[in-house]
């Protein structure tokens, strides 16, 4: 069989299957073609501007190390005139960072961008062994999910930095809007689908956290099509799995992903579309703008990939508990039911005045307590986000989860335990510090 | 099943578990028809002038759900009768024949049958191709698709001719299974228009509204979802309605499993049971996938399945959605002329030069995705 040629360039051999839409690719048109897409998302979003500092969330895995060559490629090529480092949390769980801090060292070496690695010792005043060794192993993924999400933000203003870009890619947001329609989550939905998500401005003070802007350039990029990249230009990264299994609503997700671009390659793709589409028809939604473009649409509850119990809750079960939880508002609903039918036996009009919705028929006997817990979330309302209090932290409550959590583990800490463990803390983490310095 | 007594009735024994409580067959029966009437509200003999008949129509596909509906439909319309001496509405049941474009398992006579059981309805059957010959002022935009893919010389084809031209040049199983059921949709709104009807009742259990919202989101359709899931106006000029949206497909099974007389006979052998597609995944579809998602999903969380559903009908058509242009394969309206698969966030095409923009042909996302692009390109072009 004579070789096939370059689907774009019609010279050299195809070598590579693109993932996106099945062309044949060969090497260096590939590599161009995945380049151009993600300069073509940076600039019809406008997502930088000349003169920005930009740190890039850096996991030392394929998709913050793409995002971190690809950047640096494209900020020489086209002159985007932007400034990128590379910041890098550590939850302080031993050995779990090791290597992967490694590699983002080298990273730091290879793309010359100055490296910054935050602990959540300095961050937060706590590692997640010590909170796992204070609240024992059940109930941490709530910490690392709350602690994970404003990390960068946190961060990043240590550094003065006031755009953070992660490595979010299309099976990332897919993934995402296809958990949010399982988990019956329209406001996540459409928060979650938009590219850039920062905070209102609600602060004057610079050195809020309300304002940092957080973006995804590799929004439309396919995961296969990143490990192909990254493969082909020969970059240096660690792959691990996260240590945590996803939660049942993501890992379900997941593999419908998986199997839809298995049996429509654009799948993918087509997803994300249908979530910015649908961004924009979920209630009280902004109709102009929706989820697509939107620079206001508040980062604080962005969903975090990897250890995705964000929520609290056991991984596992969570879906079992909201079908319990879901389960129960039925039965009252039902229950409610049954009595408004019994009553229209004998009174037939008062019926007639409910339109028919289970909705409805529930909020009639509103009293009852089985039945106020279901009170459905009627136009899923948007969520007044404010400040923390404490730490300026954007958040729907006066205090932020972060803040409470964190309120909890020190009243809880025993005073000599403090002096131990931070002293234990300095010791483990002092090489992670040096790199900080150096 | 069990000796397990009923948990309504107190009396008979439960002859299977509903959503943790047993029932009869009895109070199990009333369960359907209770949700199902409650979802017929609009429909009662006082919202009706006694001069004038309102009628809607009830496409039977055979399976399952739309043979029960009938059933029940059947029953609620007695019973109006029977208490007011009149109806609310009449029915005119259309079976929709697509076995020319696709492979079922379709039973001799099964609409005379259903006829013969429930004999107070108006019956029609129309094939598939019947859309593109139904004159309506929608059927030109899929005439001028047709012509325009230039599959085959124009000069006066047979309806049977364009469709078979059409399903010819789509090259998966995915848009094969996508176009049909959206030319069915086409040609039983028209049906309705032709007929007087104000509205369709569609069969859809809660369980295939849920499938339906995720595999129209996997589709690129998820502009179209707010009139897809939710009861009421369509974007059509008729209404929609789902009268088993809160009837779980498992309970629609078993209710079918405890007819009596047995409803059996009324089914397609297809239909009867979910068959496992071989998961070779060339004859796989989106729909398939999630069938079989949502079949494991209902087995163990069944309210999460009518969350999906509950929350979707949350959705609101996008404003003024009745004046935009519409898609001419599936008539949907698209918002602000977003056509195609172009000129967006995640366009692939965009940003390179030597890939020329072919412009979309008025149809939306996801019908884009289904009608071949060499066919769409080959005919801008020329
Ligand atoms: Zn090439
Ligand atoms: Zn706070
Ligand atoms: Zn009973
Ligand atoms: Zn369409």
């Amino acid at each position: 069989m004579p070789p096939t040629p370059c689907a774009i360039c019609r010279t050299n051999r195809a070598l590579i299957l693109r993932p996106k839409d099945h062309s044949k690719l060969c090497k260096e048109c590939f590599i161009n073609v995945f380049e151009t897409e993600i300069h073509h998302t940076v600039t019809t979003n406008n997502l930088f501007n000349r003169g920005e500092k930009i740190a890039i969330g850096a996991s030392g895995g394929k998709d913050s190390t793409v995002l971190a060559s690809v950047l640096k490629t494209l900020n020489e090529r086209y002159d985007y005139g932007v400034e990128l480092i590379l910041l890098s949390i550590d939850e302080g769980i031993k050995g779990y960072r090791d290597d992967s801090l490694e590699t983002v060292k080298r990273n730091a070496k290879q793309y010359d961008m100055p490296l910054t690695i935050l602990g959540y010792d300095e961050l937060y005043g706590w590692t997640m062994d010590q909170v796992v060794e204070q609240v024992g192993k059940k109930g941490n993924c709530t910490y690392c999910g709350v602690f994970r999400r404003q990390a960068l933000d946190r961060g990043a203003v240590r550094l003065g930095v006031k755009h953070v870009v992660t490595g979010h890619n299309a099976d990332d947001v897919a993934e995402t809007v296809l958990m949010n329609l399982l988990r019956g989550d329209l406001p996540r939905l459409s928060r979650t689908t938009s590219i850039v998500t920062s905070t209102p401005s609600a602060s004057n003070d610079p050195n809020s956290h309300t304002n940092i802007k957080r973006s995804k350039p590799l929004k439309y990029a396919y995961e296969k099509e990143i490990v192909l990249y990254a493969h082909h230009k020969n970059l240096d990264y660690f792959s691990t799995e996260c240590i945590y299994s996803p939660e049942a609503f993501r890992g379900s997700a997941r593999a419908l992903i998986k199997n839809l671009e298995r049996v429509r390659p654009s799948a993918i793709l087509d997803v994300v579309r249908s979530g910015e589409d649908m961004a924009k028809l979920v209630p009280g939604a902004d109709e102009s703008c929706g989820g697509a473009c939107s620079s206001q649409v508040p980062a604080a509850e962005e969903e975090e990939g990897g250890c995705g119990s964000s929520n609290g809750r056991n991984a596992g079960g969570k879906m079992a508990s909201m079908e319990a939880h879901l389960a129960q508002n039925e039965v009252a609903a039902e229950n409610g039911l049954e009595i408004e039918i019994t009553m229209n036996g004998v009174n037939g009009q008062r019926h007639n005045r409910q339109d028919g919705g289970t909705a409805s028929v529930v909020n009639g006997k509103k009293g009852r307590a089985k039945g106020q817990a279901f009170t459905p979330r009627k136009a899923p309302k948007q969520q007044v986000m404010g400040q923390c209090k404490r730490c300026g932290y954007l958040s729907s409550q006066e205090i932020c989860k972060a803040c409470v959590l964190l309120e909890s583990l020190n009243k809880n800490r025993p005073k000599n335990h403090i002096e131990v463990s931070s002293h234990m803390q300095e010791e483990t983490n002092g090489e992670v510090h040096n790199v900080t310095r150096g | 099943m069990t000796d397990q007594p009923c948990m309504r009735c107190k009396e008979n024994a439960a002859a299977l578990v509903v959503r943790t409580e047993p029932l009869c067959r009895k109070c199990f029966t009333k369960y359907v028809h209770t949700k199902v009437i409650k979802r017929m509200e609009t429909f009662r003999v006082r919202n009706s002038a006694p001069d004038q008949q309102r009628k809607i129509l009830l496409p039977i596909s055979f399976g399952v759900s739309s043979v029960i509906l009938l059933h029940v439909l059947d029953h609620h319309l007695k019973n109006q009768k029977a208490k007011t001496g009149r109806t609310g509405y009449v029915l005119i049941v259309l079976f929709v024949d697509t076995s020319s474009v696709e492979c079922l398992a379709q039973r001799e006579n099964l609409l005379s049958q259903c006829q013969e059981r429930y004999p107070d309805h108006k019956y029609a059957s129309a094939p598939l191709h019947d859309v593109f010959s139904i004159q309506s002022p929608e059927h030109k935009s899929l005439l001028g698709l047709v012509s325009e893919m230039d599959l085959e010389p124009e000069a006066d084809r047979t309806a049977t001719e364009q469709l078979s031209a059409l399903m010819k040049s789509l090259t998966s199983a995915t848009a094969r299974a996508d176009v049909i059921s959206t030319l069915r949709t086409r040609l039983i709104v028209q049906y309705a228009k032709l007929t007087g009807c104000e509205g369709v009742l569609w069969g859809d259990s809660t369980t295939r509204l849920a499938e339906k919202t995720l595999a129209e989101t996997a589709k690129g359709r998820g502009f179209s979802l707010p009139w897809q899931i939710a009861d009421g106006a369509s974007p059509f000029g008729v209404t929609f309605n789902y009268p088993l949206r809160d009837v779980l497909k498992k309970e629609l099974v078993a209710y079918a499993e405890l007819s009596e007389p047995t409803l059996l006979p009324l089914f397609n052998d297809s239909s009867s049971n979910t068959q496992q597609p071989s998961m070779s995944s060339k004859n796989t579809t989106i729909d398939n996938l999630m069938e079989q998602y949502f079949e494991s999903v209902e087995e163990n969380f069944p309210s999460i399945v009518s969350n999906v559903v509950r929350t979707t009908s949350r959705l609101e058509p996008s404003q003024g959605s009745a004046s935009e242009s519409r898609c001419k394969l599936c008539s949907m309206p698209v918002s602000d002329g977003r056509f195609g698969i172009h000129g967006w966030g995640g366009d692939q095409q965009d940003g390179l030069e030597n890939l020329s923009a072919e412009r979309s042909h008025g149809l939306c996302y996801g019908c884009t995705r289904s009608i071949p692009q060499a066919a769409a390109s080959r005919n801008l072009s020329g």
